[in-house]
């Protein structure tokens, strides 16, 4: 740091530039508190992708509304908004992990009453609550819903007179058939180890394994987890482990050395026939080619095609914190935020689900052959999604794909859980 | 840097009030203004720095998960800590890599600083082009890197039948390591490079001039003349540069996010994975134990190199 030397004779006096700069260091410090308690409320909000969209929705609100003030905050760090005591009034973000904290210790308030609550699809009420959930409370409304399962190119099925696979032996036959005719199988995205979690290894396991009850066993039986205990990483999935490694065989030989970008592009340029990705990755494909003709299927991984089921994830949700003075006004805005119109024209747009009982089916080409899996409530939360961050479960997984032993990996993964339970 | 700093501000700090004790009666009055301007600096640093550096040691013996209630647990979270293969394992790979590292960028480093002594052209030019690396972001050298190894050696590998090569380096869990070594010198060969170079241009000529009347030869002359009177400067890059690598984050981040695997998961990592995580006080009891050694080590640099510097 430069030294600021002012000349001794000229410009301010040594005591009133002394002055100045405590006050100037005064400003800095009060700056570094939670700013202004204004009236504003703060609507988090941080998915990249549709900043924009809210902005547009808030400002609809702030015309309907005009005696309630809105700040769209797209920056804030969660943890440390809490921490703080001072979090956003109104949170609309991914039902995950992170939020799953500030549930289960009452950090949110409950949102029950509300009429809105009412409307929300009773098949979704498991999933939520096995994320997280806080006794005698609605702590979150969902608000949109992704459903992934394998994004396929029907082109290149249908010029190899290909259906889509109902049963785990199809798939493979499927995937002979098109590594016979010289087109990679499989898109894989290895140096990305979220790709690999939320991909092969959720589909595969959660096409197995009753992810749900697996997840509440796994919570009960807590410090007690391990290689002897009647429910563990090592005994329930070791078997989809094994058929996603059956699986990898199929995959672009370069995949060690692909992202997720580059998985993107590849499939969009037709270079594989399947592509391990959620809905997400549609809008990506699409600014390649947007004519490229994209189905989805459920990734069977049995025998009988009526086990299939579709990976799910609550992509947004709403929440309102105990500690937000302005909860009414939050409040106001998740009224605005869930009428049909808006949170239905909403999932249109970025190609989610609905979440109310009065939802219309999904329009997207690609996404209505999976509208059936949701409608008949067969489907799972991605089993990556409940393993605490502080395990690092997609590192693992990447390990797998790369070579490593199962069986080591899974005891590990299972005395991670069982450490992490003993000191919480 | 603030480590540097420190000891002469202690001790410029002692010297007047050892000086006061002895003669009271020639104590000189320290004018007022000096506080003042010290003021600022001393409250940002114990706001921002101390307090919640103390803050979290306390943390680290609750069970707290960043906010809300928590309860004293006493030693338990140090308890576990030293029987978690994943920290134990992030330990060694952190100390393995700070070691190779160390000793790549001042090998490195000190080629080039000697090299840039000589009167070669361009040198000027050079000694610009060779800093250069010290003022991009870690971050960003690193998804650089990371392009280069993932994309551009896989496709010079394929077109030239290389085998090895097709395959990225970051993609090889016994190897990966070795890639980010390579970056992380890249960035930091700058900075002992500077050093270096200042420890060159310290030595008068005059030594030089007398060792090649006595006929010495280049090789000798950097043998009994330059090394010996370079080793206080070789410390200072060699304890500044272990304790900065032992703080691995970003160059990693970019490379490798901690893979394949966990092969490249440094202590920093684990640690910040704790307050995304939940896992807040535990990783704050790694991070007090991680701040000992890095403690021990700063003790150790102010042993070692106090003398040592104003060797002339």
């Amino acid at each position: 740091m430069p030294e600021p030397s002012p000349s001794p004779s000229k410009g301010p006096s040594r005591r009133s530039f002394l002055a100045a700069g405590l006050v100037g260091a005064g400003l800095a410090l009060t700056g570094c508190a939670p700013s202004g308690r204004s009236a504003a409320v703060s609507f988090y909000q941080s998915k990249p992708e549709v900043i924009g969209y809210f902005d547009e929705l808030l400002a609809r609100f702030r015309d309907e509304r005009p005696g309630i003030r809105v700040a769209h905050d797209v920056t804030t760090d969660l943890s440390a908004g809490f921490a703080r005591s001072a979090p956003p009034d109104l949170g609309c973000s991914n039902y995950n992990f992170e939020i799953a904290r500030f549930v289960e210790h009452g950090a949110l308030s409950d949102l029950g009453d509300m009429p809105e609550a009412d409307r929300v699809n009773p098949d979704l009420l498991p999933l939520i609550g096995l994320t997280a959930s806080y006794p005698g409370r609605t702590s979150v409304l969902p608000y949109s819903l992704m459903v992934a399962g394998v994004l396929y190119n029907r082109e290149i099925f249908d010029r190899h007179g290909l259906e889509v696979p109902t049963t785990w032996s199809e798939l493979l036959d499927v995937c002979e058939a098109l590594a016979g005719a010289g087109v990679t199988p499989i898109y894989a995205t290895y140096t990305e180890p979220w790709t690999i979690g939320q991909g092969l290894f959720d589909y595969t396991a959660g096409g197995m394994v009753d992810v749900t009850a697996f997840f509440q066993a796994l919570a009960e039986q807590g410090a007690d987890t391990g290689p002897d205990s009647p429910v563990s990483f090592r005994n329930q999935f070791r078997e989809p482990v094994e058929r996603m490694l059956t699986l990898t065989r199929y995959v672009n030989p370069d995949a060690a050395n692909k992202g997720y970008g580059d998985g993107n592009l590849a499939f969009a340029r037709g270079e594989a026939a399947m592509y391990f990705q959620g809905p997400w990755a549609l809008a990506e494909i699409a600014k390649t080619s947007p004519e490229l003709d994209v189905g989805v299927f459920p990734l069977p991984m049995t025998e009988d095609p009526a086990d299939r089921k579709v990976r799910v994830n609550v992509d947004l949700a709403l929440w309102v914190p105990e500690m937000s003075p302005r909860q009414e006004a939050a409040r106001e805005l998740v009224s605005f935020l869930l009428q049909p119109d808006v949170v239905d024209t909403y999932n249109a747009d970025n190609l989610g689900f609905g979440v109310t009982t009065d939802a219309p089916p999904v329009t997207h080409p690609a996404l209505v052959e999976v509208q059936p899996y949701y409608d008949a409530a067969q489907f799972y939360l991605g089993p990556s999604q409940l393993v605490p961050e502080s395990i690092p479960l997609h590192n693992y997984v990447q390990s797998l794909v790369t070579g490593a032993d199962p069986d080591t990996v899974l005891r590990t993964l299972d005395a991670d859980w069982a450490r992490l339970a003993r000191r919480s | 840097m603030a480590i540097h700093a420190a000891p002469a501000a202690s001790r410029t700090a002692a010297a007047p009030a050892t000086g006061a004790a002895a003669r009271p009666a020639r104590r000189r009055r320290v004018d007022a203004t000096y506080y003042l301007f010290l003021l600022p600096t001393v409250a940002l640093f114990t706001l921002a720095i101390t307090l919640p550096a103390v803050m979290g040691v306390v943390y680290s013996f609750t069970d707290s998960i960043g906010f809300g209630e928590y309860r004293f647990i006493g030693l338990t979270n140090y308890a576990v800590l030293f029987t978690d293969p994943a920290i134990l394992s992030s330990y060694g790979f952190t100390v393995g890599f700070a070691l190779v590292t160390v000793l790549v960028v001042n090998v490195v480093a000190f080629l080039l600083a000697i090299g840039l002594a000589a009167r070669i052209p361009a040198r000027a030019a050079l000694r610009t082009v060779f800093v250069l690396p010290m003022v991009v972001s870690g971050i960003v050298i690193a998804y650089v890197f990371s392009f280069l190894f993932s994309t551009a050696l896989p496709r010079f590998g394929s077109a030239l039948g290389l085998e090895a090569l097709q395959t990225s380096l970051l993609a090889n869990p016994d190897l990966a390591w070795t890639a980010i070594v390579v970056v992380t010198a890249w960035q930091a060969v700058p900075s002992a490079l500077l050093v270096y170079t200042a420890g060159i241009m310290s030595i008068p000529d005059e030594v030089y001039e007398a060792a090649s009347i006595d006929g010495a030869s280049g090789w000798r002359q950097l043998r009994t003349i330059t090394l010996p009177l370079l080793a206080g400067y070789v410390l200072i890059n060699v304890v500044i540069g272990f304790k900065n690598f032992l703080n691995a984050y970003d160059v990693i981040v970019g490379l490798t996010d901690g893979g394949p695997g966990t092969a490249t998961r440094s202590v920093a990592m684990t640690i910040f994975s704790g307050f995304q995580g939940g896992d807040y006080a535990y990783q704050m009891a790694n991070a007090t134990i991680f701040f000992l050694i890095a403690l021990v080590l700063a003790l150790l640099q102010l042993r070692l190199t106090r003398g040592r510097v104003a060797v002339r």
